[in-house]
């Protein structure tokens, strides 16, 4: 069933209900959480189920031990605690697997943000791939240029930089789009702060993390930091990674590479991560070494 | 990623002093792919001292010469010197805090015991640190009760409420078992303010009269009974609010407990029949009876405490101490700084940072007893302050509000809630050039009129150790 077929069913489903039967399953939904409602709001909109906080409340029937239970619940974001009808999920959180299940679709297959290009002053450049499709089923394309582009970056792109940041929708392009800004200003403010220089950041379209290493050799930047949308799930399609290598090299071994995850507004706040990113990079510079070799501590 | 620190408790109560030393352990909770999360994971005590009877000097003053001289003794006999400790508390309670030289010992001591080691007193702590150095907090969580622990020292009873074990309320009771002195058969003291009460009960206890048994007993039980009133098992009388320290309240008459937990010397004299009642020459073990015989206190589940008499000294020697979130900013060479008072922008004003702005300007004066700017703490939520603009406009405002404080030299300190220090901080230094120093921490639960103490950073820097005085919140 794909989008369209979906609010058509649903629009049917209200178009047939009468005023009163609106009204009641509106405030049983709103029992739950203020923000859910499973009808039309006053300005005839259906709200979105995604913004529902599903950690917050417990529709089990008679729990023995609800404080605890509820205790437990909010440390994850899994579907727990939700109730059932038969031996399958209420008709709340089914619904709610399918939104977040299509807002990760939405994540992988969309094109990037382009406006943040000219908006975060980016240089553009592509890998091999040539479509999405094409970079969802050739990972090794994703890792390469083309002689072309390796000379623009060449030609356009500051040299021998302390660090040099790369920025890639990845797999989310809704990473991108939500925390581009604030992750990258908060990580040039922290590197002008530590005296680190930074070079031209690149934006690459359809690109997989290894690319990262070929930037490196081309502007002989001693410290690479990319970030990347991460692979969506069920819990978040908005989440973006920071890789960092220090010396990085086609070929080096991933254990060369540090990574802060996670990234993203419920889980580490973009801003805090981009000033956290920018004093990791100071020890790199420091220790002379990333990854496994680095000493955080 | 593991650091072991080591802090100190010293408690100079009104019948006994005494210290510990405990180690508290810190280490990285996060996975390798996470930005750090320092938490402290574990806390032991590792010496405790022998216990003192508290030297005065005649009844209103404290013998600092001979407090030096046990503190001195016991941090030789257990293997610390001052340099050696990160964090701790000195303390002074009870009718202790009440002696006119109080904060002249509070002050030599604290110097004297280690860099990073505070100085705090107020009823409303004590009562606080007695119970989690009882282990009331941990049991009102894991159990799900509404407990309470009475610390019933020399000269006061100091209550702490839990739920879920959070903080729900403290009071202190001048109720104790040294209240009256009792010595080779006569009565050597009785406290002026209960001898009162007394006598309105028809009860009649003077210094020098000899000790009768019954008199002390009734004015025990008289005690008790009060004890019970203070904590709602009993229907509270008119001339209860006069047992209350320093005019302070009672607990909110609507909680219903469902446990206690006693401490303090008292309570060790609750399970033990002596055969010379006046043995420690004061009435703690027939006041301890009193309280075990009380029918009303019959009617609630009584847990038993994990430390008794030294439940105080080890909440101030382990339950004092937190640490700072663990992404923040500060300018080298700053710290420690102790005594900081605490400004919190109130809820309404931290909706905009015109707000913001404009609360700094009005009440920084207050902090100013002399008139000039001193160290000030800025605190706030900052619960919607994420991005970076807001953060920037953020900034802005504490800069222009706090123009004063690093105007005059200090450094400027802002705490947060809200996991943004990093950013915030970053943003201040940017702001201000690296010649004014910045300190930037977060996961920091404080309120207004609070001061707090932040010691020298730890693991690599990563984190610093703060203590927050005067009320102390349960993460």
């Amino acid at each position: 069933m794909n989008e369209k077929q979906i609010r058509e069913l649903v629009e049917a489903v209200i178009k047939n209900m009468d005023e009163s039967e609106i009204k009641r399953l509106a405030e049983e939904a709103g029992s739950g959480s203020k923000k859910t409602a499973g009808a039309l709001q006053d300005d005839g909109m259906i709200p979105d189920i995604r913004q529902d906080d599903y950690t917050s409340y417990l529709e089990v029937e008679n729990p023995a031990n609800p404080t605890e239970f509820l205790r437990i619940k909010k440390q994850t974001d899994a579907r727990i605690g939700l109730g059932r009808c038969g031996n399958r999920y209420r008709t709340k959180a089914y619904l709610r697997i399918l939104a977040d299940h299509a807002g990760s679709l939405d994540a992988v297959m969309s094109e990037a943000p382009e406006y943040l290009i000219e908006e975060n002053h980016l240089f553009p450049v592509q890998t091999l791939c040539r479509d999405k499709d094409e970079y969802l089923s050739r990972p090794d394309l994703g890792r390469q240029f083309s002689d072309e582009m390796k000379e623009s970056i060449k030609k356009s792109c500051t040299m021998d930089p302390d660090v040099q940041i790369i920025i890639s929708e990845g797999l989310s392009s809704t990473a991108m789009e939500r925390n581009t800004n604030d992750l990258l200003a908060s990580l040039q403010q922290g590197l002008k702060l530590e005296g680190l220089s930074s070079g031209t950041p690149i934006y690459v379209k359809y690109s997989r993390v290894p690319a990262m290493d070929v930037i490196t050799e081309l502007t002989r930047a001693k410290i690479t930091i990319m970030l990347i949308g991460e692979r969506p799930g069920l819990s978040t399609y908005a989440s973006l990674s920071a890789y960092m290598t220090y010396g990085g090299h086609v070929g080096m071994p991933e254990a060369g590479r540090n990574v802060v995850s996670n990234i993203h507004a419920n889980g580490i706040n973009p801003t805090e991560a981009g000033a956290h990113i920018a004093a990791v990079a100071r020890k790199m510079m420091d220790q002379k070494a990333s990854g496994t070799d680095l000493q955080l501590f | 990623m593991r650091q072991e620190i080591f802090s100190v408790g010293i408690d100079i109560g009104t019948s006994t002093t005494q210290l510990i030393f405990s180690k508290i352990i810190i280490e990285n909770m996060a996975n390798e792919y996470s930005v750090p999360r320092i938490s402290i994971v574990g806390k032991e005590v590792i010496y405790r001292s022998a216990i003192y009877y508290t030297p005065l000097i005649g009844n209103r003053e404290i013998n600092a010469e001979e407090i030096r001289r046990i503190v001195t003794g016991e941090y030789r006999k257990a293997g610390f010197r001052p340099e050696d400790l990160s964090t701790g508390a000195v303390i002074i309670t009870g009718e202790t805090a009440r002696k006119q030289n109080a904060s002249e010992v509070l002050e030599a001591l604290s110097s004297m015991a280690g860099d990073f080691v505070v100085a705090t007193a107020g009823p409303d702590l004590e009562s606080v640190l007695a119970a989690r150095g009882a282990g009331t907090d941990a049991i009102s969580r894991t159990q799900h009760l509404t407990a309470a622990n009475v610390d019933i020292g020399g000269g006061t009873s100091n209550i702490a409420v839990f739920q879920e074990g959070n903080l729900i309320g403290t009071s202190c009771l001048d109720i104790g078992g040294r209240l009256i002195k009792v010595e080779k058969g006569k009565v050597s003291y009785i406290y002026e303010r209960l001898q009162k009460l007394l006598e309105k009960q028809g009860i009649f206890i003077r210094a020098g009269d000899t000790a009768d048994s019954s008199a002390i007993r009734k004015a025990c039980e008289y005690m008790a009974d009060h004890l019970c009133q203070s904590l709602n098992l009993k229907k509270r009388t008119p001339e209860h609010a006069l047992f209350y320290t320093n005019q302070g309240t009672p607990i909110d008459g609507e909680i219903h407990l469902d446990a206690l937990t006693f401490s303090g010397g008292v309570a060790d004299c609750m399970g033990q029949e002596v055969e010379d009642e006046y043995i420690y020459g004061d009435i703690g073990p027939v006041l301890g009876k009193a309280i075990r015989t009380n029918p009303d206190f019959q009617k609630i589940r009584i847990c038993e405490a994990q430390e008794t008499i030294r439940a105080t000294v080890v909440g101030a020697g382990t339950h004092t101490t937190t640490v700072s979130g663990s992404t923040i900013s500060y300018s080298a060479g700053q710290l420690p700084i102790k005594n900081m008072p605490v400004l919190k922008i109130s809820e309404g004003a931290e909706k905009s940072p015109r707000l913001v702005k404009e609360e700094i300007e009005r009440r920084l004066p207050l902090y100013y007893p002399e008139g000039n700017a001193e160290q000030v703490a800025i605190a706030l939520t900052a619960d919607n302050y994420t991005g970076f603009k807001q953060i920037q406009e953020l900034a802005e405002a504490i800069l222009e509000g706090a123009k004063e404080i690093y105007g005059s030299g200090f450094p400027l300190v802002v705490v947060t809630e809200n996991d943004i220090a990093k950013a915030l901080g970053n943003t201040l230094r940017f702001m201000l050039g690296k010649e004014t120093p910045v300190i930037c921490l977060d996961s920091i639960f404080v309120n207004d009129g609070d001061y707090i103490d932040v010691g020298e950073p730890l693991v690599e820097g990563s984190v610093v150790p703060v203590v927050t005085k005067t009320l102390i919140f349960n993460n």
